[in-house]
């Protein structure tokens, strides 16, 4: 009687003898690919094709940017560049405040050297001083401080 | 009395496999699990705290740093749970933190190398030793996070504090181009940096994901899924292949910048090894890093290739330093089913007793 092939624990599979040959049809495949790339001639051509690519959508790139520049502009609503400029200042303000911060750790080291025993365990997240606050965190503030 | 077959069509098992696959190309797996509180930010940079699983007495008291790639995200080390060497890390009892650069925008595209080394990781350091009260610590730095940690003790390491230097698969020497297949793609004559920038601004992530895939491109397009089609019933390898595939496929692009000077000071010029990369105005001296040293070498990575990471150990002036070889790929032997084998008990077995 013929074994069971669900109960023997390896099930017979007919594309067994398939996956064998695929295995090294796609191994020598993949040799030839790897010795390709590695080839002066592929590094030429992809650069090729990339600067092509870059020369040809370049006036189609000019167009657009310039037709969403104008409309942006009816609809008096910031362009990137604008956006750009903002995060920049944002950066900026964000270091100085990180400046502060530091200061502020040293003062309030010192404070712990000159008084009490110093920090031996890390301070709980709720004790400690908050990082620089997000850009949204930091527009809810102004926000607030508005409403005042 | 025996159990009866469980009888499955072919067609029904095709099916179930179809859903199979269907779910793990059109979702995200669940990454990056491990817990942690968020210390400092700047700009799009992130660092965080993993937060302890042992008591303080129980842990080692220099706090390590990991410092991952800038066009990938960082979760590669936090994967999934069970298999994350930030778990396994904490679990040891590190106090461990991440430097996430986060994603930049058009308006980052002009960051470079030195941003990054002389403003970012000094006051990230800054405010983990302000915070937890440290005065040494320790730098994990992986690829391209490698290049910058290596900077970076090279310019403020022994200012700053820093005593163990961990550096994975770094690609630092540049000058056998023989074995670069970037180099070759990238030359001068191929590439023109300046109008890949000028038209994106930053490197987009997709190219440079191209350019990683490309350099083995049967295994990563077919043969990654075919891997998957036939262990498909396995849940075991699919939820890993599902993981791994939403690292991979998480492309985050590189500062304009920066990608210049990785092409053009350091692929093209391999300034960091001669000893002439100005960080501003700053020459990069490796024999300034003091700190001791462990470079780890994958030995079959196609992207850094050992002869990229070997010739530090002769340029730094560490007195305790060691050279670990590997068996597996760039990415294999931190987050492949032999990391937890070899790699990490590595790295826990070489700093554990210089982290006191």
């Amino acid at each position: 009687m013929a074994e069971d092939p669900v109960h023997d624990g390896k099930r017979f599979d007919p594309m067994e003898p398939w996956k064998g040959v695929r295995d090294i049809y796609l191994d020598a495949w993949g040799k030839t690919m790897v010795d390709m790339v590695n080839s002066e001639a592929y590094a030429q051509a992809t650069g090729a094709v990339l600067d092509t690519y870059l020369t040809v959508s370049a006036p189609f790139r000019e167009a657009v940017e310039k037709a969403m520049l104008k409309t942006l502009e009816q609809l008096a609503m910031p362009s990137r560049a604008d956006v750009v400029s903002i995060a920049g200042r944002m950066t900026n303000i964000e270091m100085r405040l990180d400046d502060l911060d530091a200061k502020l750790d040293g003062i309030q080291r010192l404070i712990v050297q000159a008084g009490t025993a110093p920090l031996a365990e890390p301070r709980p997240a709720h004790q400690r001083s908050k990082p620089p606050a997000s850009k949204k965190t930091s527009s809810a503030k102004k926000a607030k401080r508005g409403k005042k | 009395m025996a159990e009866a077959p469980v009888l499955t069509d072919p067609f029904t098992e095709a099916a179930e496999r179809l859903k199979t696959l269907t779910k793990v190309m059109s979702t995200k797996a669940a990454i990056g699990q491990t817990p942690k509180e968020l210390v400092w930010t700047l700009n799009k940079a992130k660092l965080y705290r993993y937060t302890p699983v042992l008591p303080q007495e129980q842990r080692h008291p220099v706090p390590v740093v990991l410092v991952f790639a800038l066009m990938n995200r960082p979760y590669i080390l936090d994967l999934r749970p069970g298999h994350s060497f930030v778990e396994y890390m904490v679990n040891k009892g590190y106090d461990l933190y991440l430097l996430d650069w986060g994603a930049p925008g058009p308006e980052d595209k002009n960051l470079t190398f030195d941003d990054y080394t002389l403003d970012y990781m000094p006051r990230a350091i800054r405010k983990l030793k302000a915070t937890f009260g440290v005065e040494e610590f320790s730098l994990l730095g992986w690829c391209i996070g490698a290049i910058l940690t290596t900077i970076y003790a090279a310019l403020r390491g022994d200012e700053d504090g820093l005593r163990n230097l961990i550096l994975l698969t770094a690609p630092l020497d540049f000058s056998d181009k023989q074995n670069l297949t970037f180099a070759r793609w990238t030359d001068e004559r191929y590439f023109d940096v300046d109008k890949v920038l000028a038209t994106f601004g930053n490197m987009p992530g997709e190219m440079i994901d191209y350019g990683a895939k490309a350099l083995k491109p049967v295994e990563n397009y077919v043969g990654n899924y075919v891997k998957l089609w036939d262990n498909i019933d396995d849940p075991r390898m699919v939820e890993s292949w599902h993981a791994m595939n939403t690292w991979v496929t998480d492309n985050v692009p590189l500062a304009g910048g920066a990608f210049r000077q990785l092409i053009v000071d350091l692929y093209r010029k391999d300034k960091l090894m001669r000893g002439e990369l100005m960080i501003r105005g700053q020459r990069v001296d490796l024999s300034r890093i003091h700190a001791n040293l462990l470079t780890v070498i994958a030995e079959d990575d196609h992207i850094t290739p050992s002869c990229q990471s070997e010739p530090i150990m002769a340029k730094v002036s560490s007195a305790d330093k060691e050279l670990f070889r590997v068996r597996g790929g760039h990415i294999g032997i931190m987050a492949g089913s032999g990391a937890s084998k070899f790699t990490w008990p590595h790295i826990d077995g070489w700093l554990a007793p210089r982290s006191k």
